[in-house]
């Protein structure tokens, strides 16, 4: 547990580290302040594609291998994945109130996609909580947790496939179309939520194995009952 | 037997059980049409909307309802059935490939019907020469719909919510097929090219058959 305090203490630190860069980052003159999401929005959207990547990834080691680590990795992994969406989608929300003049559009491709692969890594965990066997649980989700990343290139080049009202990436290969101090802002905070979501992973996988552990020490009912020994039996 | 020869016989089986139950005709497909009905209703009488939103409303009710025709199939896959084809030493991936031939043929029935149903109730403007791309994308979204219900009904096998979660799983996952078959009209309609729609179609129709195939025995041990 010493490794999980450390990193989450390194994680508080990049977190501070990646907020003051994104408080004293240049703004837009036409959007203000509201500018200032997008360092929370496009580091969220960015770890929700790395999360459900591994997800996908201790999914297929786990078909290979057969070892409980990769399930507990697709699992933390999918849980935090679907957390940093929805925070991508509600900090999404909120700039398009400010900026669009509307918190969801729907003739916009990324928000609707964005939306449904919530759902799918909602249903992989819904999949996960239905199934009470542990190695079933690991093989029946580890199937969904393959299948399901199909979604990830589809929301990611959705803003190139369909030219709505989203952006497409500012950080490209042939350079940034955005200002230096902006762009360094947001690349500060990646790297502080990329530091987060691994402390937050470890941690998590921490809490699987202590409840994988008590799950296989916690009684049942009828486990003190005895079969009765035919020697002991009378009268038969 | 070959690995299709394997996949058609299955596939015969399937249908000739639905041809006996009649679930997707006699209450699917109904209740399908009647989705159709309530629609507009809830619109009032704006001709002009109900018939421009028609073929959207048709792949919405088609693939919505469609998933009920796919996980029904595998429904019928109980645990006796199963372990049975094991007994007989058939390829879990044939069995794959039988269900998703048999839930394609059921499900571009469907579709027909519905479409045939939608242009009768909508009256939509539909564009020139529309035949040909809506019966492509229609075999395209029966194939990948019937992929992912085969899928989705193999991994909820055994549980107890497995009708609702089933649903869960697919209806998400659908999305590339909504995408691809609904913007192939649209396209059409703006004389624009259709192939980047049909290629969304084939690709996650593809995608699916590999992860489908690939994954038929982790799947068939998954479901025990």
């Amino acid at each position: 547990m010493t490794k999980v305090k450390v990193l989450l203490a390194i994680a508080s630190v990049a977190m501070a580290v990646g907020l003051w860069s994104a408080l004293t980052a240049p703004t837009d003159t036409l959007q203000g302040d509201f500018t200032r999401i997008i360092n929370i929005h496009a580091p969220s959207m960015w770890l929700a594609f790395l999360a459900f990547g591994l997800t996908a990834l201790g999914s297929g080691m786990w078909l290979l291998r057969k070892q409980m680590g990769w399930d507990r990795l697709a699992a933390a992994s999918a849980e935090l994945g679907v957390m940093f969406t929805a925070i991508g989608l509600f900090t999404g929300m909120v700039w398009g109130q400010a900026v669009w003049g509307r918190a969801w559009d729907w003739g916009d491709w990324r928000l609707s996609t964005t939306a449904v692969m919530f759902f799918v890594y909602i249903g992989y965990l819904a999949l996960r909580g239905a199934t009470p066997d542990p190695t079933v649980r690991a093989r029946r989700s580890a199937v969904l947790g393959v299948i399901a990343v199909i979604q990830v290139p589809l929301v990611y080049f959705s803003v190139n496939l369909f030219r709505t009202l989203h952006q497409t990436q500012s950080i490209r290969p042939d350079g940034v179309t955005m200002p230096r101090e902006m762009s360094i802002a947001i690349l500060i905070n990646v790297i502080a939520y990329t530091i987060l979501y691994v402390a937050l992973l470890v941690a998590r996988i921490e809490v699987a194995k202590i409840e994988e552990t008590r799950a296989t020490e916690t009684a049942l009912a009828g486990d003190a009952v005895k079969p009765p020994r035919l020697s002991e039996v009378k009268d038969v | 037997m070959s690995f299709w020869s394997q996949s058609l016989e299955i596939a015969r089986v399937d249908l000739t059980v639905e041809r006996r139950l009649g679930d997707t005709m006699r209450i699917v497909l109904p209740f399908a049409v009647v989705a159709l009905l309530v629609f507009p209703l809830t619109l009032g009488v704006d001709l002009t909307a109900i018939s421009q939103l028609g073929p959207a409303v048709f792949w919405a009710i088609g693939i919505l309802f469609g998933m009920q025709v796919a996980l029904r199939q595998a429904a019928h896959d109980d645990q006796e059935r199963r372990d049975l084809y094991a007994l007989l030493g058939v390829d879990p991936a044939a069995r794959f490939a039988g269900r998703t031939i048999s839930g394609a043929v059921l499900m571009l029935g469907f579709l027909a019907v519905l479409l045939a149903a939608m242009i009768v109730l909508y009256s939509p403007r539909l564009p020139e020469g529309w035949v040909g791309p809506v019966v492509l994308s229609s075999l395209l979204v029966a194939v990948g719909l019937t992929e992912l219900g085969t899928l989705a009904g193999e991994v909820t096998a055994g549980l107890h919510n497995r009708t609702a979660l089933a649903s869960l799983l697919v209806a998400p996952l659908a999305l590339p097929l909504v995408i691809g078959a609904s913007q192939t009209l649209e396209a059409l309609a703006r004389d624009a090219s259709i192939l980047p729609w049909l290629l969304i179609l084939v690709a996650t129709d593809l995608t699916l058959a590999i992860a489908g195939v690939g994954l038929a025995r982790p799947l068939e041990e998954a479901s025990r």
